[in-house]
C-alpha cells in the first residue's frame, strides 16, 4: 500500500512540478512585485499609477470583455439552436461544416485578417461598394472598440458553440418533441426548453472565453490603435517603453482579480 | 537584419578571408534585442575572451555598453572611421560614444503623403496642424502605443512647440522641464481629434495605400520598401517637416575583449565600406547610410540615389534629421503624452 502511495507521488511530480514551475512560481512572483517599489520593498504606488493612468483602460477592457461574452452567448445559443432544430438538413449540414473554422485560427491570424477586412476602404466596404449597396462616401471603417468585438466574437463563438451544440445533442428529445406536439414555435423550444437544460455548459464556455479575451494583446494592438484600449496594451507598453514591470504587475493583478471572479463561478458550478 | 548578415555581408567577408567564417545570431527586434546583447556580454566579463566578435545594437543601448565598458574603443584602427562625422557617431541619447560606434544605417521618420489628396504638403508641424484641421481625418499617425513613428512623430511636436528642444536631446536632464510641456500637449491633444490613430506603423502605411488618409508619419526605410514590394502606390511622397523629425541610427560594436580583435575590425570596416554601404544598405534596404551619404553617392546609379534623396535632399536631412531625446526626457514625453493627451 504503501509503495503504491509512492508511486502515485512519483507519478504525479512531473506534472506537479510543471504547474509549479510554469504557472505557481511566475503567478507568485508577479504578485508579489505588483506591491514592489523600484529598489525592494512594500509599496501600493505601483497601483496607484495604474489607476492613474489606467482606470479609463481598465473600464473599457471590462466592457468591451462583458459585451463580446454577451454577444457569443447569443451567437453560440443561435447556433447550437440551429444545428439541434434546424428542419433543412442540408443547411444543417452546411453550418456544422462552416461554424467551426476559426477554432483552428490563432488570434493574431484573426486579428491580421480583420484588419484589411473591417477598414475603411478594406474587403467588407468594398463588397458593399462593388455590390451598390453603399457609396464610397458612406463607408466607416471599424478599426476601433467595434473591430475588437467583431473579432473577439467571430473568434470564440465556435469554441462556445461546439460545447452548447454537443450539449443540446445529447438531451432527452422527448421534450422538444413534447413541446412542440403542444404546439410551441422553434423559438420558443430554444429559450424555455433547450437553453435552461445546458446552461451550466453554456456558462462554461462563456467563462473559459472571458478568461481567454482578457489575456490577448494582438487583438486590441493590430485592430486599433485609439485610445482607451485595453490592460493588455498597457502592460506591453509599460514593459517596452520604461522597463516598468511595477506598474505592469499591478495591472496584471487586476486582471487576475477579474478573471479570479469568472474562476469562483466556474468552480462552484463545478463543485456542486 | 540576420539575413543581411548571413546572405550579404558573410559570403562577400569569407570570400576576402578563406579562414573566417561568420555566424550571425539573431537576438530580436528592438531595444529587446539589444538588451540581450548587453547581459551576455555582461556575464562574459570576467573571461578572458568573449564570444561576441561584432555586435549591431540600438542607440539606447550603445550609451550603457560604453559606460560599463564593455565596448572596444575601435573606430580609431579602422579606416573607414573617417568617414563618418554626423552626430549620430559621437552622442547616443547623451552618451559621449566617440571612437567605440560606427553606424551600420540610419534611419529616418517622415510624413508620406499622397499627392493626388496633397497638392501642397505642410512644411511644418505648424502647417501641418493646420492641414489637419481643414482636412478632418485625413492625417494618421499610430500614437504611442503602436510602434516607434508615432512615438517620433510626437517627439517632434514636442520639439516643435516647446523652447528647449535641444536641452531635451542633449541634457542635461531636468526633472522640471516637462511642467512646461502642457500648452504643447494640450494642443497635441486638440490635434488628435481631427486625425485618425492607426494601429501601428505598418497599419499608417495600409491606411495611405488604401486612400483612407493621406498623411502619415513613417520609417523611411519602410515607406520605400513596402514601395517596392507594390504594397503602396509608386506616386506616394515624402516630407520631412520642419523643425524636424527624429530617426535613429543601430550601430555597428565591438565587444571590449572579443576572442577575434583583429577579424571584427576587419568586418566592420568592409561593412562600412562605401561600396557596401551603397549596395546593402541604401539599394538593398532602403535605409540612409551609416557613414556620411556624399562617400556613398559616387558608388550608387543616379537612379538608386534620386530615390532616396530625391524628397528629402542631404541637406534636409543633415538639418531636420534630429536624434531621439535623452532617455530621463524620453520617458518624460511619453509619460506626459499618457497624462495630458489620454487621459
Amino acid at each position: 500500500m504503501q509503495d503504491r502511495g509512492r508511486l502515485g507521488v512519483l507519478l504525479v511530480a512531473p506534472a506537479l512540478a510543471a504547474v509549479l514551475v510554469l504557472f505557481v512560481y511566475p503567478l507568485g512572483y508577479s504578485l508579489v512585485t505588483a506591491f514592489q517599489a523600484k529598489g525592494g520593498g512594500f509599496t501600493l504606488g505601483n497601483f496607484a499609477k495604474a489607476f492613474e493612468f489606467y482606470s479609463v483602460d481598465i473600464g473599457f477592457t471590462l466592457v468591451i470583455i462583458v459585451v463580446s461574452t454577451l454577444l457569443i452567448a447569443l451567437a453560440a445559443i443561435a447556433i447550437g439552436g440551429y444545428l439541434t432544430l434546424g428542419e433543412n438538413p442540408r443547411a444543417v449540414a452546411l453550418l456544422r461544416w462552416l461554424y467551426r473554422w476559426p477554432l483552428f485560427i490563432p488570434f493574431v491570424v484573426a486579428a491580421q485578417c480583420m484588419r484589411t477586412f473591417l477598414a475603411k476602404n478594406g474587403l467588407m466596404n468594398n463588397t458593399f461598394v462593388g455590390l451598390g449597396l453603399l457609396e464610397v462616401d458612406q463607408t466607416t471603417g471599424f478599426l476601433d472598440w467595434r473591430g475588437i468585438i467583431i473579432t473577439f466574437v467571430w473568434k470564440q463563438t465556435p469554441f462556445v458553440a461546439l460545447l452548447v451544440a454537443g450539449a443540446m445533442a445529447s438531451l432527452d428529445r422527448s421534450t422538444i418533441e413534447a413541446a412542440r406536439n403542444l404546439g410551441a414555435g422553434r423559438l420558443r423550444i430554444l429559450f424555455e426548453i433547450l437553453v435552461p437544460q445546458v446552461m451550466p455548459t453554456l456558462v462554461v464556455g462563456l467563462i473559459l472565453s472571458f478568461v481567454t479575451m482578457m489575456s490577448v494583446l494582438s487583438v486590441p494592438l493590430m485592430i486599433s490603435g485609439e485610445s482607451p484600449t485595453m490592460m493588455t496594451v498597457d502592460m506591453a507598453f509599460r514593459i517596452n517603453n520604461y522597463g516598468d514591470y511595477g506598474t505592469a504587475n499591478a495591472l496584471g493583478f487586476i486582471s487576475y482579480l477579474m478573471t479570479a471572479t469568472c474562476a469562483w463561478f466556474y468552480l462552484k458550478r463545478q463543485i456542486r | 537584419m540576420v539575413d543581411y548578415i548571413k546572405d550579404f555581408l558573410a559570403p562577400r567577408f569569407e570570400k576576402t578571408n578563406p579562414k573566417a567564417v561568420v555566424k550571425a545570431v539573431g537576438t530580436g527586434p528592438g531595444d529587446g534585442g539589444s538588451q540581450k546583447i548587453a547581459e551576455k556580454l555582461q556575464a562574459q566579463k570576467g573571461n578572458a575572451a568573449w564570444d561576441v566578435d561584432v555586435a549591431v545594437v540600438h542607440q539606447k543601448m550603445a550609451g550603457d555598453l560604453v559606460r560599463e565598458g564593455l565596448l572596444a574603443p575601435y573606430v580609431r584602427d579602422v579606416s573607414t572611421g573617417r568617414l563618418v562625422t554626423s552626430e549620430a557617431s559621437k552622442n547616443a541619447l547623451g552618451t559621449n560614444v566617440q571612437g567605440y560606434v560606427i553606424p551600420m544605417f540610419q534611419s529616418q521618420i517622415a510624413i508620406a503623403y499622397n499627392p493626388a489628396l496633397v497638392k501642397n504638403p505642410p512644411k511644418s508641424y505648424e502647417e501641418l496642424a493646420a492641414w489637419a484641421k481643414a482636412n478632418p481625418k485625413k492625417f494618421g499617425y499610430n500614437g504611442i502605443k503602436g510602434g516607434m513613428s508615432g512615438v517620433g512623430f510626437v517627439v517632434g511636436w514636442v520639439y516643435a512647440n516647446t523652447p528647449d528642444s535641444e536641452k531635451l536631446m542633449k541634457g542635461p536632464y531636468d526633472a522640471n522641464t516637462k511642467a512646461k510641456w502642457d500648452g504643447a500637449l494640450g494642443k497635441l491633444k486638440d490635434f488628435n481629434r481631427s486625425v485618425v490613430i492607426t494601429p501601428g506603423n505598418a497599419g499608417t502605411l495600409d491606411m495611405l495605400n488604401r486612400g483612407e488618409i493621406a498623411m502619415g508619419p513613417v520609417w523611411v526605410d519602410m515607406f520605400y520598401t513596402w514601395m517596392a514590394d507594390g504594397k503602396l502606390p509608386p506616386n506616394m511622397r515624402l516630407q520631412l517637416i520642419g523643425p524636424g523629425l527624429p530617426g535613429q541610427p543601430m550601430y555597428y560594436v565591438i565587444p571590449a575583449k572579443a576572442a577575434n580583435m583583429e577579424a571584427a575590425k576587419k568586418f566592420v570596416e568592409m561593412a562600412t565600406s562605401p561600396a557596401v554601404q551603397a549596395e546593402g544598405i541604401v539599394k538593398k534596404f532602403n535605409w540612409y547610410p551609416g557613414i556620411d551619404a556624399q562617400h556613398v553617392k559616387s558608388q550608387l546609379d543616379d537612379k538608386t540615389w534620386n530615390k532616396l534623396f530625391v524628397d528629402v535632399t542631404p541637406q534636409e536631412l543633415a538639418s531636420k534629421g534630429k536624434v531621439f531625446p535623452i532617455k530621463p526626457y524620453f520617458d518624460d514625453i511619453l509619460e506626459s503624452y499618457e497624462r495630458k493627451v489620454l487621459n
